[in-house]
């Protein structure tokens, strides 16, 4: 359950890392403390945490190149930036990166610990796969994991954000019918997110290179104008 | 909830604004050179039925034929001139130009860098508050809202500093005695730094005082103290202070042991330079290296990894016997 999750608090900051470890002990979360990008990549090695919260300017490394790396290590993890830089470009970048969540600094701790209980949530929600989801499924030339977050396709494999799986999920779910957008914003985007029509096109090109079995019209993932998208094909191995 | 999707992108106004002054320069100098060529024409052409009127009015061919190529010659020289007047200004626009977005980007680095250094202890200052006022009644807590005080005041300090001495702001010039004021402003600066710092000052016994301004060269050393607090790398840097006299000059050697870094002497006193580090605003080097040519010294920075920093100052001495 929530109240025992793993965290992972990336933060150099002495005193902002060390009251926010207290205060979430206080919570009910179990808090590693990581004070650089080499101690975050031993930490989620050994402990594989189910939420980081990541700050994106650190002494060793750049927080955007770490959540890259999270990803690909630790893609079941639910990730949070925690930052001073609040402009939207790097919101939107930190969002596109697979992001659950960006706060920024100076936050009021109620509302990060919300914040933190919705984004587990989520992340246990996209955790419990109905039977048709669970094993390997192929959507176009992918072969795709849910369970592991991850999507082989052209012979390599490659790591799924939270929202890249959600989005999948939910179009695999309803194979040979639309789903508007508005639909996927919801069911991918909490209400605190304000992505732009760029962050949703970019999560589809992305799925998009994927899935398509080339690089002319689409054929897996179609766009359904005015209304959304559809998946064509979805079959279990 | 049902939301749409928010429309276009989030940063066009310097796009947009890039584009704007792109077409106004183009049609400023397609104006110019269209005037230009309309004068010119114009010109030549009253030169013609000048040249015309003189040979019905009775002159000779030749003096005619003269009278033309001189003012040919003329109108000519008079385009080139013109020409060439154009493309200066429209160079010196350019640079005006260029100029004036790297101003921009720098303040709007320095504005970013600045924004994070104040947002960081702010937020650590509320965590610490709403710890209290939900019944922590820690020391601890107490002692990093302190802390977190400190550090907003000196970025305050810093950003003030750098607007008055931008401003060209004066300074004074006075005699300072360093032996004696120096450990004692060391003290009070490592102490504020809550054992993070463990200061050694060497002053030379018969070194004349230096001509300074006592406050900017207070906030030299602080920038060199907290600078090294700050990206040492080590739960307690030991920093030395060695000042003696070479020549005329007095040298204040500063030494700290911290982990160092691959940034050049130039790069780590350049203004809203931060280095490979994510910490600070790029000004407190900065500010050490233009208080010190204010105040008629120097100051040459040096580092590597694994060597600490190291901070060389030249202070003029003084002649006249120190302040009371």
């Amino acid at each position: 359950m929530s109240a025992a999750a793993q965290l992972l608090v990336v933060e150099d900051d002495r005193n902002v890392g060390a009251t926010l470890v207290e205060r979430l002990r206080d919570a009910g979360y179990r808090v590693t403390l990581a004070e650089s990008a080499a101690r975050a990549r031993a930490a989620w090695r050994s402990q594989a945490p189910q939420l980081v919260l990541l700050d994106v300017g650190l002494p060793d490394g750049n927080g955007f190149e770490l959540a890259a790396e999270l990803r690909a290590a630790v893609p079941q993890s639910a990730l949070v930036f925690l930052t001073a830089h609040g402009n939207p470009d790097q919101r939107v970048r930190g969002l596109e990166l697979g992001a659950d969540d960006y706060v920024t600094k100076p936050f009021h701790f109620r509302e990060l610990l919300l914040r933190i209980q919705n984004c587990l949530k989520r992340a246990q929600d996209l955790a419990e796969l109905p039977g048709e989801m669970r094993g390997v499924v192929r959507i176009g030339r992918a072969r795709v994991d849910f369970e592991r977050f991850s999507a082989e396709a052209g012979g390599q494999v490659h790591a799924l954000t939270h929202k890249e799986c959600a989005v999948l999920r939910l179009l695999a779910s309803r194979v040979g019918k639309a789903v508007s957008r508005d639909e996927i914003l919801d069911r991918a985007w909490s209400a605190d997110e304000f992505p732009t029509s760029r962050t949703v096109d970019n999560f589809i090109v992305r799925l998009r290179r994927l899935v398509e079995p080339g690089p002319g019209e689409p054929q897996v993932i179609r766009s359904i104008r005015g209304v959304g998208y559809l998946l064509t094909e979805v079959t279990r191995e | 909830m049902n939301r749409k999707a928010g429309e276009g992108s989030l940063s066009v106004m310097p796009a947009r604004r890039a584009r704007l002054v792109a077409i106004l320069a183009s049609l400023w100098i397609l104006l110019v050179m269209v005037l230009g060529a309309g004068w010119v024409a114009l010109v030549m052409s009253q030169a013609r039925q000048i040249s015309a009127l003189q040979a019905l009015t009775g002159s000779a061919d030749t003096q005619v034929a003269a009278q033309w190529d001189s003012t040919r010659r003329r109108i000519v020289g008079e385009s080139v001139v013109f020409l060439l007047l154009l493309l200066a200004v429209t160079a010196l626009l350019a640079w005006l130009y260029w100029r004036e977005s790297r101003r921009a980007r720098g303040m709007q680095a320095f504005f970013a860098a600045v924004t994070h250094e104040l947002r960081t202890p702010l937020t650590s200052i509320r965590l610490q508050a709403e710890a209290i006022a939900e019944g922590e009644q820690r020391a601890e807590l107490a002692r990093r809202l302190l802390e977190d005080s400190s550090r907003l005041e000196s970025q305050i300090e810093k950003t003030l500093e750098l607007a008055r001495i931008e401003g060209g702001g004066p300074l004074a010039e006075q005699s300072v005695p360093l032996q004696g004021w120096l450990e004692r402003s060391v003290s009070a600066i490592a102490a504020g730094h809550g054992g993070r710092v463990a200061a050694r000052v060497q002053v030379e016994e018969d070194l004349p005082p230096v001509l300074a301004d006592a406050t900017a060269l207070q906030m030299i050393v602080r920038n060199l103290v907290e600078n090294s607090a700050r990206h040492a790398g080590l739960p307690c840097v030991q920093v030395s202070l060695a000042a003696r006299r070479v020549g005329a000059e007095a040298v204040l050697e500063y030494r700290d042991d911290g982990q160092g870094t691959d940034a050049q002497g130039r790069e780590l006193g350049r203004l809203f330079g931060r280095g490979a580090a994510s910490g600070g605003s790029g000004v407190g080097l900065y500010l050490v290296r233009a208080l010190m040519v204010r105040m008629g010294g120097s100051a040459d920075f040096s580092s590597a990894p694994g060597q600490g920093f190291k901070a060389l100052l030249r202070f003029q001495c003084s002649r006249e016997e120190p302040a009371a």
